[in-house]
């Protein structure tokens, strides 16, 4: 079976010459929903940012460590690994840059080239997956937090992508904004890694984890099982989750 | 500060629906006559005043915001100044031009109430404007809040840290708030940029 | 400086809108020519970030507050072109957002603060840096720069007030002219400031940061820019700085009004704009800008002696 996400040995130091990721090697099947954990400057992001190829900032034509659906992102086939593997950035007004979040929606079918029919009819149906039609005509920094990660949720989803990345999608959020969020992804059937510090979000979605750390990953397996080793959490900067805090040790595996 | 930016028009009643083409060729079309008609062609302005009027009404746009934006703007207020005292035309001179201006600037102002920006940038990419100036006033619009939000924030984080009145200090700290601003200005940018190319922009 | 409606006749409103439309139709055919793709945004957000920072107060005297301008700024920030687009986009939100600025006069505000200020402040700023090496030769050139371009931007503006018969010459310019010399100082040394700021914490967002190599080439800017902009200096500022009492001046001597312009509130050592000792006007007012000018540009020097710590000697100071 081809991993939707096959990434060997991916290597990648920033222009001023610190080193940020070392020999990452993992892969991700289609349909699995995978958490992606770390401290601050463990990595994540800049492994998310590889993933859809805005790194590294020279793309050659022999692709390098990253496949999507089997393919090794070139030059020449970013756009079309674009357009199955949607990212959904930490800061939403990054990422709602038109004046209305309609407008905004719509931006993905646009550049997919649909007509403006079928574009419309995407961003109807992406308003309505993530409950946002009656804010539509609104302009992005007049929305509260939850219902900008929402319209940028939206806007992904209008691509139609069969791979779905997110980096840190409640961060910021109050409770009720991070339950919707949260309700809105479970529904959701492409295939999902979640770079996130909300463990809580991590055990209820997600059956496998990848602990990042220093650029290097540390462990990958069962979300239960990883989450509950203290010792390992507390080295790597996290810590073990309330909502395993509770559980008995050996009901915590498997 | 929130208060010198015009509220959306959310409101506008049957005026919002019209075609924001049309509304804007009939305001361009009142400004540059209010401001270029002779000054004996008192009717015209009688005319435009009673149209504004008008329209405020249809759109159930309430005056005082608008008036209070006519007199807040000080650069206008210290340019009718000006004018009064030095105008070649003398007293009736000045008194044109305030009446022009303040005409101008209410059409403006009520154009603003009336149509949502992105409306006015679609006619704008209608009516061929360069691409890229039209992203750049879009863009603009889309961050000045986020900036002027964060610029407020600096402006208060630096406040609650000043113990001192010197003004140089002052000027120091400002420039520091600007570069910062800067600064974070084109980190956004970036990001922009790659959110932009992760929806398949080229 | 922005110009409200009602205030330029007809012929000068179209004069300024032709010259600025050619001027922003090339610059942003230019940076569209020059700019990578993964700084578009850049333009957008920088506009963005000059209207932000132009709401920061400076405090002056009293309650009052001076605020940046910006232009020579920006140019020495993102270069001619780009600076050229950024300014305009600015004034054109702020005159149909926010009502600052007539629509009229957007031609006009354009080519003051767009054209006039942003490429006399990038001229000053490179020819100075020539002059003056490493991050305080920016620093006093930037400060200089500003004062120049808000000079500059201000006699243009009286130029065109004079030409549509709104301010008499004689009244507008000493009044621009000279407050301006005095707002200038201010925009000078906050945007040397400011400059000093992003060099201190991300050095490497300033153009100089790059190769010399890499900088692209700025002639062809330099020229088609510095060219409308003298059509304009030609057009408004020209017909003015001739001694002989202008249309408007000669008429109210004959009418017997011209006692109604009020005299100067302070005696000033130049008064006039005119070097005592020196017989014809117009020389005299060429000189008194002259001295002016150095005069500001050893303040200058001397300001960037001040708030720039030379490193220790040994270090390159090439930030």
């Amino acid at each position: 079976m081809i991993p939707a996400i096959a990434i060997q040995d991916l290597g990648y130091a920033y222009p001023d010459g610190t080193v940020a990721l070392h020999g990452i090697t993992l892969s991700v099947a289609p349909g699995e929903c995978v958490g992606l954990l770390g401290p601050n400057g463990s990595g994540k992001s800049t492994l998310l940012r590889h993933l859809n190829g805005i790194l590294p900032e020279r793309l050659t034509g022999a692709g390098g460590a990253v496949a999507v659906h089997g393919e090794p992102i070139t030059s020449a086939n970013v756009a079309a690994v674009r357009r199955q593997l949607g990212l959904m950035f930490q800061d939403p007004d990054d990422q709602l840059f038109c004046a209305t979040v309609r407008e905004d929606v719509g931006f993905g079918p646009q550049q997919l080239g649909l007509s403006p029919g079928e574009a419309a009819t995407r961003v109807q149906q992406a308003l309505e997956e993530v409950g946002l039609v009656h804010l539509s005509h609104r302009p992005p920094h007049h929305l509260s937090n939850g219902e900008k990660r929402r319209a940028c949720l939206a806007g992904v989803l209008a691509c139609a992508p069969s791979i779905l990345v997110l980096d840190e999608p409640t961060s910021g959020l109050d409770p009720r904004g991070r339950r919707e969020l949260i309700a809105l992804l479970r529904g959701i059937a492409a295939t999902k890694l979640i770079a996130t510090h909300d463990l809580e979000l991590v055990v209820e979605l997600c059956p496998r984890s990848i602990i990042l750390d220093g650029g290097r990953i540390i462990a990958d397996g069962a979300t239960t099982e990883l989450l509950a080793d203290e010792a390992l959490m507390l080295a790597h900067g996290l810590e073990r989750p309330h909502i395993l805090q509770h559980r008995h040790p050996h009901e915590a595996k498997g | 500060m929130t208060a010198i930016f015009p509220s959306s028009p959310a409101h506008g009643g049957r005026l919002f629906r019209w075609p924001a083409s049309a509304k804007m060729a009939v305001a361009l079309a009142l400004i540059f006559g209010t401001a270029l008609v002779p000054a004996g062609w008192t009717a015209w302005f009688e005319v435009v005043a009673l149209l504004l009027v008008a329209v405020m009404v249809l759109g159930k746009i309430p005056p005082g915001p608008v008036l209070r934006r006519l007199l807040a703007l000080s650069p206008f207020v210290a340019g009718v100044a000006l004018a009064a005292a030095w105008h070649p035309g003398g007293t009736l001179g000045w008194k044109i031009t305030a009446l022009r201006s303040g005409l101008c600037l209410a059409t403006v102002i009520l154009l603003a109430q009336t149509t949502p920006f992105g409306e006015m940038l679609a006619v704008l990419r209608r009516a061929r404007v360069p691409a890229l100036l039209v992203t750049t006033i879009a863009l603009m619009q889309r961050y000045l809040f986020v900036l002027a939000d964060e610029t407020e924030r600096m402006g208060r984080a630096r406040a609650s840290r000043t113990f001192t009145r010197s003004r140089w200090f002052a000027w120091r700290t400002a420039a520091t708030v600007v570069g910062q601003l800067f600064v974070r200005a084109s980190e956004r940018a970036e990001h922009v940029y790659d959110a932009m190319c992760a929806r398949g922009w080229r | 400086m922005h110009i409200p409606d009602g205030f330029l006749d007809a012929k000068t409103a179209l004069a300024t809108g032709a010259l600025s439309a050619a001027g922003l139709g090339f610059a942003l055919r230019e940076v569209r020519r020059e700019l990578p793709p993964r700084r578009v945004p850049l333009l957008g957000l920088a506009a963005a970030f000059l209207f932000a920072a132009q709401m920061v107060n400076f405090p002056v005297a009293g309650g009052t507050s001076g605020h940046l301008v910006g232009g020579a700024l920006v140019a020495a920030l993102l270069g001619p072109a780009a600076a050229v687009v950024v300014v305009a986009t600015v004034l054109i939100v702020q005159c149909f957002l926010f009502a600052d600025g007539g629509v009229t006069a957007l031609g006009a505000n354009i080519f003051n603060m767009g054209l006039v200020a942003t490429l006399s402040g990038y001229v000053v700023y490179s020819l100075a840096t020539r002059l003056l090496p490493g991050l305080r030769g920016r620093v006093a050139a930037l400060a200089f720069a500003g004062w120049c371009s808000t000079v500059l931007a201000s006699i243009v503006c009286a130029g065109q007030l004079a030409w549509s018969g709104t301010v008499a010459w004689s009244v507008g310019f000493p009044a621009m002219a000279g407050v301006h010399a005095l707002i200038g100082l201010g925009e000078g040394i906050v945007s040397a400031l400011v400059y000093l700021a992003i060099a201190r914490t991300r050095p490497d967002l300033l153009p100089e940061h790059d190769a010399p190599a890499a900088r692209p080439g700025r002639i062809r800017e330099f020229v088609v820019l510095g060219l409308l902009a003298t059509l304009g200096l030609a057009l408004f500022v020209a017909p003015f700085a001739c001694p002989w009492p202008d249309g408007l001046d000669s008429v109210a001597a004959r009418l017997g009004f011209e006692h109604k312009a009020m005299g100067a509130l302070l005696p000033a050592p130049v008064a006039d704009y005119q070097m005592p000792g020196l017989a014809s006007a117009g020389v005299a007012t060429a000189a008194a800008g002259v001295v002016g000018a150095l005069v500001v540009f050893g303040l200058a020097v001397g300001f960037s002696r001040l708030v720039v710590q030379k490193p220790p000697s040994g270090a390159a100071d090439h930030a």
